[in-house]
């Protein structure tokens, strides 16, 4: 079964990259120069012993971590206070809102400007970015929590806290796992984008800097491919996890086996 | 441990920086903290793009120039001069390169800068205008009503195309600009974004030989002959705070400008160190020119063009934005 749709995911991706040479390599005018997806896999793979590229590797994913670990650590316990106080949540909800859609991008120059500390500028962007979903989702999450279990746990004499322990943490969980699960990808983003922006001592974006200015597009897409692969690795290892922890939640909400 | 080792070394230097120079300074042996040669700051970051204009920088790290002088210094990889502009501002970076045009438009705009050494000049053939193999553009008149890509608008790449449209006859209301990156400039040109584009090496050498565009006209001359192109710039804050801490960087970076400028070799060993021009492609390219020093005749040249294309609205004396580098020793 997952066998099999591996199998598939790995054909779709070999179509494409196959189409991709073709296209470049006998339809696309021979004036126009690009790397071909085979040069970029090759380059791709002889970055794996570049040590340049795997510091500025290691530097991104910090940052990526750190910001990510760092927005948990401020959206869920606000997703889950602002979820337990109604009439708080109803008066910063507009301003939520407000922020929520601001291209996390946009701000890069305005930390850049107010961060001087080029590895805390990055964090803080990053940080910002992640805080949305995961706190948007929590909120959702809260306002989810069946009234009934709610309402029996009270009904035996337990006190808010305990039900908030008990009955509102668990449910809302499964939602704020989504939330990170988005925010990942977000991270990943922003700490490129920060780096491609400000620049700095090393980074996957960094590298895409100077391979860009030293004309070698194929350094550029295969620096790029990496970035594209830890995407994927991070939202699997996640979404293996969600899997593994709210397993209960798939069967209660009747999500599609997917 | 470290620290004592470091506080070893300089009081070492303090003592050898006394010996040789015979310098009464005062204040450098007083202040502990100080580093060698009294230096008011012995770690700096230097924002640099990675292209050949900031050799210098990585002569001088490579080479121990700095070191010499007492002085670390961590280059910072930037995306551009005025990208790097406000982290100058913010003092996460120390210094960084830039180039003259947006220096001076910013120094008019009230930004309080300073440039304190030279890092490139135009050379020829260094700053092309090319056009695809097949255009039917020949000469820069026919560029009337054409669309001309330049990295960045405003800035030392129309300065240099409007220089050249003004032999031709035209302005730079008979043409329209486009923002293209450098490393998509070829692709772009070939696909009829544009009809021609303003080029930096090792652009313009790739381009020649894997695409087969033609040199429409070679901006660096004319007006802009041996036209000052970059130079490394602090605020005039970080100027006044960290004299001798700038006073060693000018003498390690203008050794450096000294090396490449004397040896084209020095300059094809650097580039593969700091950026991904190989060394082939570092052997063939046009290389700039690399004066040592920065002087006010050389750089008001680039004020007064920038008033006569109305960069800037009124004129600048580059007196007053140069730090003179301090007397050779």
């Amino acid at each position: 079964m997952t066998g099999a749709r591996v199998l598939r995911g790995v054909a779709g991706a070999a179509g494409l990259v196959a189409v991709g040479e073709l296209l470049i390599r006998f339809v696309m005018s021979d004036d126009v120069i690009f790397p071909a997806p085979s040069t970029i896999l090759y380059e791709a793979a002889l970055l794996l012993v570049d040590t340049e590229f795997l510091t500025g590797l290691g530097t991104t994913l910090t940052n990526w971590a750190l910001g990510l670990l760092i927005a948990i650590g401020i959206a869920v316990p606000l997703g889950v206070l602002l979820g337990a106080l109604p009439p708080v949540e109803r008066a910063i909800r507009p301003v939520l809102e407000f922020m929520r859609p601001i291209p996390s991008v946009a701000i890069i120059p305005l930390a850049i400007l107010l961060i001087p500390v080029d590895g805390l500028m990055k964090v803080s962007v990053i940080v910002y970015a992640c805080m949305w979903p995961i706190l948007i989702n929590t909120l959702y999450g809260m306002h989810d929590v069946d009234p009934q279990a709610k309402e029996s746990l009270r009904s035996f004499g337990f006190g808010p806290l305990a039900v908030l322990v008990r009955v509102s943490l668990p449910s809302a969980a499964p939602f704020v796992a989504t939330g990170v699960r988005i925010a990942a990808g977000i991270a990943l983003i922003l700490a490129v984008s920060a780096e491609l922006i400000a620049g700095g001592t090393a980074g996957v974006g960094v590298f895409v800097l100077q391979a860009g200015s030293g004309n070698r597009m194929d350094l550029m897409m295969a620096a790029t491919f990496w970035a594209g692969m830890f995407g994927v690795f991070a939202n699997l290892a996640l979404l293996a996890g969600e899997r593994r922890l709210f397993h209960w939640h798939r069967m209660r909400t009747g999500a599609q086996q997917s | 441990m470290t620290p004592k080792l470091r506080r070893t070394a300089v009081a070492l230097g303090v003592a050898v920086a006394l010996a040789v120079t015979g310098c009464s300074g005062s204040d450098s042996t007083t202040s502990a903290s100080a580093g060698a040669n009294g230096l008011e700051k012995t770690t700096i970051k230097v924002g640099a793009i990675p292209i050949p204009d900031s050799v210098s920088v990585y002569i001088a790290i490579n080479k121990g120039y700095f070191k010499q002088e007492g002085l670390t210094v961590e280059p910072v990889v930037i995306q551009g001069g005025a990208a790097a502009m406000p982290q100058l501002m913010s003092g996460a970076l120390d210094v960084t390169l830039q180039n003259y045009v947006s220096g001076l438009v910013a120094f008019s705009k009230g930004q309080k800068i300073k440039l304190v050494a030279e890092a490139s000049q135009g050379a020829p053939n260094t700053f092309n205008i090319m056009v695809p193999k097949d255009s039917p553009i020949k000469t820069v008149a026919d560029l009337k009503n054409k669309t001309v890509a330049v990295n960045t608008f405003n800035n030392i790449g129309t300065l240099a195309v409007e220089t050249q449209l003004k032999v031709a006859g035209l302005t730079k209301d008979d043409i329209k600009y486009k923002e293209v990156p450098f490393p998509e400039m070829g692709n772009a040109l070939t696909n009829g974004v544009a009809d021609a584009g303003w080029m930096v090496e090792p652009f313009i050498t790739s381009t020649q030989t894997n695409q087969g565009f033609r040199k429409l006209a070679d901006t660096m001359t004319g007006q802009t002959e041996n036209f000052p192109i970059s130079g490394w710039s602090v605020t005039e804050e970080w100027a006044k705070k960290h004299p001798k801490t700038l006073a060693a960087f000018q003498r390690a970076v203008a050794k450096a400008l000294k090396d490449v400028s004397t040896d084209r070799k020095e300059l094809e060993k650097a580039l593969p160190t700091y950026t991904k021009i190989d060394a082939k492609t570092a052997s063939v390219i046009t290389p700039l020119t690399y004066p040592t020093e920065l002087t006010a005749n050389r750089l008001q040249k680039v004020a007064d063009l920038l008033l006569e294309y109305k960069y800037i609205a009124s004129a600048i004396d580059v007196k007053s934005i140069i730090v003179p580098a301090p007397p050779a020793g």
